[in-house]
């Protein structure tokens, strides 16, 4: 039996927008209650009213800034300093877990005001990091309060050593894998050979220029095939560059309920997954796994993780529409080898399910917070906040 | 008779395309200069910036995005530019919002606030420079017969949108 914790969680991104961090975390929390730990969440909050959960605190309104190619919706500043001293100060929390430590966000300024048991979870990937000759020194001396640091796969795990030079357990994300469980195949998603797509499609990393290249060729082969393509983004934007021929063969179905993704999943021949960089953990991909169904996806080291090398699924060299091409039509005119591909899939997903992730996370909580020490302000801010206080009243 | 008609309008219409050539030119050179005026200001919000980065008691996480956009003011390459520009407005604004750095580091953000209304107004002298200098570009006459040689057509960059 183990201890019942008072655990902090701080996500440096808007609670109420769209990705796979605060899903996360949202998961993490509710696994973590479900387990009689008392769970509080800091995260920035657009619209406080919009809420489901009542474990999460709003710190404030996040921001844009545009962040290594992407649009960051996150949260720093003075104001929001003193929220997160004040929700640390007054919590009494026996773990602190931050997500992304190093971004700048309440992550970052939650690790530099905390002392104590602190863990932190890194799930950026990325190769190239702009400036960072002048950021890392900020960084780097307040990543090293953290007591241990969670990466979550071995690409996110080899970011942090190249730039921060600090080592990480790599403990994957998690899913509900029973949710994903006896999903009932659509008909209308059916009809004749398909492939399906997943992700914000406008993105050129996600690879669907890829998979569009591709297509002429299997089509060779496979005169009745048609492309379903799910995910938010203007399919319009795709479609102008597109071949008018192959049109009439891409479907788009803009973004599924989670319900439906199972169901997307469960109607299609193939999942292809062309991402051509850029992927820490590929989150959908173990998702499609737990479903069922039989995956092609490109050899970037974050897909061979969770593959295993190939174990649950085909590969193909990443950025080569040939390859693509042949591994796929080969793949559809065999129904015996898509057969058992899907049947054994599910099974390979099992180690991502949350039961198994969050042991594994509730292991190092016990770790770090073995000799009973609360988390505290660092001493530098309690006298910071002595003064505000002290001119306050 | 008609061919000095004929002529009078050929000189007359010369006389107009020259006219509208230099017209364009100094359109060019008025973007031109209003752009070297408003980098100057960027370049110094940037130093600016990088000042408020090392103050010991600002948080780690608005030094990171600080210092991160004033070195990347000083890239060359305008994309990455325009990004950095456009991260460092949000910060100073989120940065501006809690009183007690305006108490703690009058001086620091008094220039701020300067060169802030300075470039307020610089970036509207260059969006109002790249429009009418588009708009005139845009007639027929000009691109006929390519008045505007081959001066790159020149853009507002995306972080001239945001409010300051």
């Amino acid at each position: 039996m183990r201890r019942k914790l008072r655990i902090g969680l701080v996500s440096p991104y808007g609670w109420d927008s769209p990705g796979g961090v605060q899903v996360h975390i949202r998961d993490l929390s509710k696994f973590l209650i479900a387990n009689g730990h008392e769970v509080s969440v800091l995260a920035p909050v657009d619209d406080e009213d919009g809420i489901e959960e009542d474990f999460v605190v709003s710190a404030g309104k996040p921001v844009a800034i545009p962040y290594n190619g992407a649009v960051a919706r996150v949260l720093f500043g003075p104001v929001a300093a003193s929220r997160v001293r004040q929700w640390i100060s007054q919590s009494d929390f026996d773990v602190l877990h931050i997500h992304e430590p190093a971004i700048p966000s309440l992550g970052l300024l939650a690790c530099s005001i905390a002392e104590g048991p602190l863990v932190g979870t890194f799930h950026v990937a990325a190769q190239k990091f702009k400036v960072a000759f002048a950021i890392v020194p900020i960084v780097e001396p307040i990543v090293e309060r953290l007591r241990a640091r969670i990466a979550v796969s071995e690409v996110a795990r080899e970011t942090l050593k190249i730039h921060i030079e600090t080592d990480a357990v790599v403990i994957p994300n998690g899913i509900g894998w029973d949710s994903f469980q006896g999903a009932r195949p659509r008909l209308e998603w059916q009809l004749g050979k398909t492939i399906g797509f997943i992700g914000r499609f406008g993105e050129k990393r996600k690879g669907l220029s890829l998979l569009i290249d591709a297509l002429p060729k299997i089509i060779e082969s496979h005169p009745d095939l048609k492309v379903l393509i799910a995910g938010p983004g203007d399919p319009e934007e795709i479609l102008k560059q597109v071949d008018p021929r192959l049109r009439t063969r891409l479907t788009f179905l803009g973004l599924l309920s989670e319900e439906e993704k199972r169901q997307f999943f469960k109607s299609i021949d193939l999942y292809v997954a062309p991402n051509i960089g850029g992927e820490s953990f590929g989150i959908i991909l173990a998702e499609a796994m737990a479903t069922g169904v039989a995956i092609l996806a490109s050899d970037l080291s974050a897909f061979k993780y969770v593959l295993e090398d190939g174990k649950w699924g085909v590969h193909f060299e990443a950025s080569n529409a040939e390859d693509l091409a042949v591994k796929a039509s080969t793949l559809l005119s065999d129904p015996a080898r898509l057969a058992t591909l899907a049947s054994m899939s599910s099974e390979g997903a099992k180690r991502f399910d949350w039961p198994v992730v969050a042991e594994k996370i509730m292991d190092v909580y016990d770790l770090v917070s073995g000799a009973g020490e609360k988390v505290v302000l660092a001493s530098g801010n309690r006298s910071w906040n002595k003064l505000i206080r002290g001119r306050g009243e | 008779m008609e061919w000095v008609f004929a002529l009078l309008f050929a000189l007359v219409f010369l006389w107009y395309l020259t006219f509208t050539a230099s017209r364009l030119d100094r359109l060019h050179h008025r973007v031109e200069t209003s752009w070297a005026s408003l980098d100057a200001l960027l370049q110094r919000r940037a130093a600016i910036a990088l000042e408020i980065a090392f103050i010991p008691s600002l948080d780690p996480a608005a030094a990171v995005v600080l210092t991160r956009s004033a070195y990347l003011a000083r890239e060359a390459e305008m994309a990455e530019r325009s990004e950095a520009e456009e991260s460092l407005t949000n910060a100073i604004a989120l940065i501006g919002e809690s009183e007690d750095f305006h108490k703690e580091y009058p001086e620091i953000s008094e220039r701020l606030e300067v060169v802030t209304s300075k470039i307020r107004i610089a970036i509207d002298l260059h969006r109002e420079a790249v429009a009418t200098t588009k708009l005139q570009r845009s007639r027929p006459v000009v691109r006929f017969f390519r008045l505007a040689g081959r001066a790159p057509l020149p853009v507002v960059h995306p972080f001239e949108e945001v409010p300051l």
